[in-house]
């Protein structure tokens, strides 16, 4: 129903830079995830869309009207857009029907068409009891849904979510989770949605930007960015992730670190890599392409998380709890490789693995 | 073998513990019957001190050398309590012999008079003999018809008239034997004795007739009569432990009482823990509780007796004065309407301020909070000063300005602060942070994203303001009008600058007038403090009800920046306004202290080089009085804040760090001492501090230090308190696993983090207490006046350009206490 434009945003406090052009479109109807660190700039970027940030230099357009930029400013109130707030913000002097029918009495709708379309959103997000009660008197699921139906209420076109569940219990984040991607599904409104939570991104998105420090690191659907990472912080921040030196030749990358064991290479890098191996990818085999000693493991009951010492260096390896076998530690073991990542070894991992905050 | 013996021990304590504090209960009582039957003995031995000094003044004839010698040789028979009591009665003597003479002056007066043109000599003269009324009691001297005779014949009736008008408003009957000697008399000379006849009378005790006072003098000037006096004392031939108690026999009682009320206290808190075992803490608990009971709950408690029992029977004969006599319910009256005025007002004007300040784009915003909070550590006393300087109906700047921009008339006005609009025209501009700093800190911790949810919603800013903001401040926006509807009605300093001299009374005046009359002034003056305690005690509570009920406390999220609301077209047209109203509320106000300091002729513009001198800053800064109220108010101020950040301290780890029964007592105490208006805490203590119920401070500085520690300690207990409870308690825990001790961990571990709240609740305390007047007023002695009652003493007596350089003076002082207090807790704190 609306799309987002953002032509070379930037933002900057004072010295500070938080956000350094950003130049992306948000298609009609798609579930768009900001997705980074705390301080990357994520929720700069969300308030700036929502209008209560003025970006210091580009253009924001909403479909096809300019909100944000050069002399033209379109303050919040006048952009249609639905938010909901991390603490919620649910007025606690209003009971639950009045939070939801604000933003139609501000709109001066007619009392018998408020009534309704409170009801029905009330009804969408399942708390059409509720009504009459207090804030005060709700649970904080409860709550959260509130701010969800008085985002809904006015039927925006564009839905900002700024990490909404971040306050809840770890079960009832999961079932939200899917709530609110089905309201959108159902509704098919556009939704930026800011989360420092790789699981809920992955779960909910159609697509995903990975910000750190002000700079979009990589877009993509969650298959993408979770199979095939732009750079190191990508890999390193969505799921778990090992860095090997190693130096790619004939065929092959070779570990100086892992007692200069090899394993085959047919990819286009040559000379120094940096070589990225999610533990979930590799598995105990006969004849893999790494030996070491198992060191320690942790039994997890769904997984078997193991260490196993290659050379200098301590090798994670989580085997799902079905294929656990009953391993001694300081046995010798065999490693084998499903999947991994080579990256040009720039020297500055340390660097853009840090987190800036 | 060892455990057995422990758990045998503490089998045996609680029998023990309860057979202890049954004996101590005894002891108590014993203290108090013997100290009540030697009461008796004392009294039957028909010695009245009173009289005895008032004879040993007559026998010497002038009071300044009776006072010089002490008296010694015949005092020194005397116990500590009798003799208190003499210097007591001296003092009042003194006092009005000196206020007498001083004033008297004629050459000062003319000396000041000939500075005045025609107008103001005559608003001078009438303020100088009033508030010599007010001081000294209605007692006209010699010199004082001095003065009267500086005024030309043809205004004087006006004068006497105004003077017994005001003392027959006082509702004193004068005494038919004076009014028939009066009659004979013609004008002046009977004026004078009018008022000496109604002095007299009235200044004798428990309302003797003309008379019994005679006989009283007569009696007394008999030098063998009164030494026989001192004898029957001396020579009672008793035991020394006797003798003891009898000359001591109040101090006696009340340390049984305190002793046994200790001991039931402790019982009951025992009985709550079941235990029976004794805990240390409670030692610290009954320290301040007796501490607070004494100075605080005592002086409340005897005050409101006697207001009801004025004469040892049940009367409501106080209360009805309250009403009765016009200028008493002119005074309520007056008091009621300044403090609802200064609410609304202060209130309207802090809710805009404090919204524009915290959440819109408004050019200097900082600034201008730091400003806006900057008033509330001003003596309002200085600022009376100013607005009397700037609206004074004859030679007020402001009038001289529009008198002549419009070329009126040099008629006075058209403004006049000698009213009540003018008086809450100050009370506003100084109470209004209050409520601008109650606000500022809700709106502080409201989370920001309430209002943008508005915002998001469709809302306009000032949409929001109303719907969001308003509603979710009202809780804090009641409390913050409360707060100052106290603070106004409370308030001395301002109604005795600005409302005296115009004649507009307020409570605080009123009873601070009564307490100057004496013995019958006393009993209104507690009908009135009794008024004016309910009403902040109802309105606190009411308050605390408020905040309780409609608290609402919100999911904070992360601590993101508020929207700023972009004023737009409005930035630069709000901006020029909010400069306008500092610049009127505070630049010009200091402006014109620092002007006037600096003025030769008060009623010239400075800019003149005729004008212009620093005499003023040198006299008053090279005056020995100057410097003593400075080093008074330093050493009063200093010692108070220490005792009571000590007391303080002690609170907050018993609050904080302990689960020790009976912790919120002492806790309540000292918030309700902070609640009660000023003007009540000094009369209560001047009640009860005299020696008659066994102690006697009266006069010196520590019942201006205690009155200090009462008014103010609670502001350091809650800041440390508040420090205390940021302070995980784990932190300490840590410590203490580390193998530290209990007090290594203090020094370590707590006491760092604690310090920067700790130097601020000192200053919280020291800073009000330096420059206090309300309770000085009616506290000080010729030896422990502060710089407060001293200003108040140039302004009213001397001269108001050498007040305003020592008001400056005070105010830098201020700030510069600020500045140490905002360093040395790294910008943490200031008032």
């Amino acid at each position: 129903m609306a799309t987002v434009t953002l032509n070379h945003i930037s933002k900057s406090f004072g010295e500070n830079t938080v956000l350094k052009d950003f130049n992306e479109t948000f298609r009609d109807g798609e579930f768009i995830t900001l997705l980074g660190p705390s301080g990357c700039g994520k929720t700069t970027m969300l308030r700036i869309i929502a209008g209560f940030e003025k970006p210091t230099g580009g253009e924001l357009y909403i479909d096809d009207r300019l909100v944000s930029g050069g002399k033209t400013f379109v303050p919040p109130e006048k952009r249609g857009i639905g938010m909901v707030f991390q603490s919620y913000a649910v007025w606690p002097h209003m009971n639950v029907f009045d939070n939801v029918a604000y933003p139609l009495t501000i709109k001066k709708t007619a009392r018998t068409e408020i009534q309704s379309s409170v009801e029905r959103v009330l009804g969408i997000v399942h708390l059409s009891q509720y009504a009459g009660r207090f804030p005060n008197q709700l649970s904080g699921g409860q709550q959260q849904r509130v701010a969800l139906a008085r985002a809904l209420v006015a039927a925006p076109k564009l839905l900002l979510l700024d990490e909404p569940l971040s306050n809840l219990d770890a079960k009832l984040r999961e079932s939200m989770r899917f709530e609110i991607k089905e309201i959108q599904r159902e509704l098919g409104i556009t939704v930026v949605y800011v989360t420092h939570d790789q699981t809920e991104a992955m779960a909910m998105s159609d697509r995903i930007f990975l910000i750190n420090r002000g700079v979009v690191q990589q877009c993509g659907t969650p298959q993408e960015i979770y199979n095939s990472p732009a750079n190191q912080f990508v890999a390193d921040f969505l799921g778990k992730v090992d860095f090997f030196k190693g130096e790619a030749r004939d065929g092959q990358i070779v570990f100086p670190e892992m007692n200069n064991q090899k394993i085959p290479y047919n990819g286009p890098r040559t000379g120094k890599v940096e070589v990225a191996i999610r533990p979930e990818n590799l598995f105990f085999t006969e004849n893999g392409m790494l030996t070491g000693t198992l060191e320690t493991q942790y039994y997890l009951g769904d997984v078997d998380d193991c260490r196993v010492r290659v050379g200098d260096r301590l090798v994670r390896v989580i085997v799902s709890g079905y294929e656990f076998k009953n391993l001694k530690n300081g046995q010798q073991i065999s490693i084998g490789i499903r999947d991994f990542m080579v990256f040009e070894d720039n020297g500055l991992l340390e660097e853009m693995l840090q987190i800036q905050t | 073998m060892k455990s057995t013996v422990t758990g045998q021990k503490r089998n045996m304590t609680p029998a023990l513990t309860k057979a202890v504090l049954v004996m101590v209960v005894l002891f108590g009582a014993a203290l108090v019957f013997m100290g009540w039957r030697g009461m008796q003995e004392y009294n039957s031995s028909g010695f009245s001190s009173e009289a005895a000094y008032r004879a040993i003044y007559q026998l010497h004839g002038d009071v300044e050398s009776a006072w010089s010698m002490k008296l010694e040789p015949q005092t020194a028979v005397l116990s500590e309590q009798d003799r208190a009591l003499l210097d007591q009665t001296a003092y009042e003597l003194l006092t009005a012999a000196w206020e007498n003479q001083k004033k008297g002056s004629t050459e000062k007066l003319n000396a000041i008079l000939a500075e005045e043109d025609a107008e103001s000599r005559r608003e001078l003269l009438h303020k100088l003999l009033y508030t010599t009324y007010l001081v000294s009691g209605p007692k006209v001297s010699t010199a004082n018809k001095k003065e009267i005779t500086a005024i030309p014949e043809s205004e004087r009736d006006d004068f006497r008239l105004s003077l017994l008008q005001a003392v027959m408003d006082e509702g004193a009957a004068l005494p038919t034997a004076a009014e028939k000697l009066a009659g004979r008399l013609s004008g002046q000379e009977r004026q004078a004795a009018l008022i000496q006849a109604w002095f007299v009378s009235n200044d004798a005790a428990d309302g003797k007739t003309t008379e019994q006072v005679n006989t009283l003098k007569k009696s007394v000037r008999n030098k063998e009569t009164q030494l026989e006096a001192f004898r029957m004392i001396a020579q009672g031939e008793v035991s020394w432990g006797w003798q003891l108690i009898v000359s001591n026999s109040r101090t006696a009682i009340l340390t049984g009482i305190v002793i046994a009320l200790d001991a039931l206290l402790l019982t009951i808190l025992m009985m709550g823990d079941r235990t029976w075992i004794f805990d240390f803490k409670w030692i610290l608990i009954l320290l301040i509780v007796d501490f607070l009971l004494l100075f605080q709950l005592m002086p409340l408690i005897f005050m409101i007796v006697k207001a009801f029992f004025p004469n040892s029977s049940f009367s409501l004969e106080t209360f009805r004065r309250l009403y009765t006599y016009p200028l008493n319910l002119d005074a309520l009256k007056n008091t009621l309407i300044a403090a609802t005025a200064t609410m609304f007002f202060g209130t309207v004007l802090a809710f805009p301020l404090a919204w524009l300040v915290g959440r819109t784009n408004l050019y200097g915003r900082k600034f201008f909070r730091g400003l806006f909070v900057l008033t509330y550590m001003v003596p309002p006393y200085v600022g009376a000063m100013a607005w009397l300087r700037l609206l004074n109906p004859n030679v007020g700047t402001i009038n001289q300005w529009i008198r002549m921009l419009f070329g009126l008339s040099n008629a006075p006005g058209p403004l006049n602060i000698y009213s009540l609009p003018g008086m809450i025209w100050v009370l506003t501009s100084f109470y209004y942070p209050y409520a601008f700093i109650t606000i500022s800190r809700a709106m502080e911790k409201m989370d920001p994203s309430l209002e943008e949810a508005s915002r998001i919603s469709g809302a306009s800013p000032l949409k929001t303001v109303f719907t969001v903001t308003l509603p979710m401040m009202l809780p804090s926006l009641i409390s913050g009008a409360l707060l100052v509807f106290v603070a106004a009605a409370s308030c001395y300093g301002i109604p005795s600058i600005i409302g005296s001299p115009g004649r507009v009374h307020t409570v605080t005046t009123r009873i601070v007038e009564y307490v100057a009359l004496g013995q019958q002034g006393m009993n209104d003056a507690t009908g009135m403090a009794v008024f004016l305690m309910s009403l902040a005690v109802i309105i606190l509570f009411l308050s605390d009800v408020v905040l309780a009920k409609r608290q609402y406390i919100t999911v904070s999220g992360k601590s993101v920046q508020p929207a700023i609301v972009d004023l737009r077209r409005w930035r630069v047209p709000l901006t020029v306004l909010v400069t306008l109203f500092a610049v009127i509320v505070i630049v010009i106000p200091f402006a014109v202290i620092l002007a006037t300091s600096f003025k030769i002729d008060v009623g010239k513009p400075v800019f003149r080089a005729e004008n212009f001198t620093l005499t003023n800053w040198k006299t008053v800064f090279g005056r020995v009085e100057t410097l003593n109220s400075f080093r008074n108010s330093l050493i009063f101020a200093a010692v108070a804040a220490t005792i009571g950040i000590v007391v303080a301290c002690t609170m907050s780890y018993l609050l904080q760090r302990t689960q020790i029964r009976g912790r919120k007592i002492p806790d309540f105490l000292i918030t309700l001492g902070s609640g009660t208006p000023s003007v009540v805490i000094a009369l209560g203590l001047i009640m009860t501090m005299k020696g008659n119920f066994g102690i006697n401070i009266y006069n010196t500085a520590y019942i201006m230090i205690i009155a200090y520690m009462i008014k103010y300690m609670m502001m350091g207990m809650r800041t440390v308190v508040s420090a205390m409870s940021q302070i995980h308690v784990s932190l300490e825990e840590c410590s203490q696993v580390s193998g530290a001790s209990w007090l290594r961990t203090m020094l370590r571990i707590t006491g760092p983090l604690v310090f920067p709240s700790i130097a601020a609740g000192w200053f919280l305390i020291f800073i009000p207490s330096f420059y206090e007047l309300s309770m000085t007023t009616l506290l000080y002695s010729s030896t422990t006046k502060t710089i407060g009652f001293q200003l108040y003493e140039y302004w009213t007596f001397t001269s108001q350009p050498m007040s305003c350089a020592m008001a400056f003076g005070i105010l830098l002082m201020v700030v510069f206490l600020n500045y140490v207090l905002n360093r040395l807790t790294r910008g943490e704190f200031s008032i």
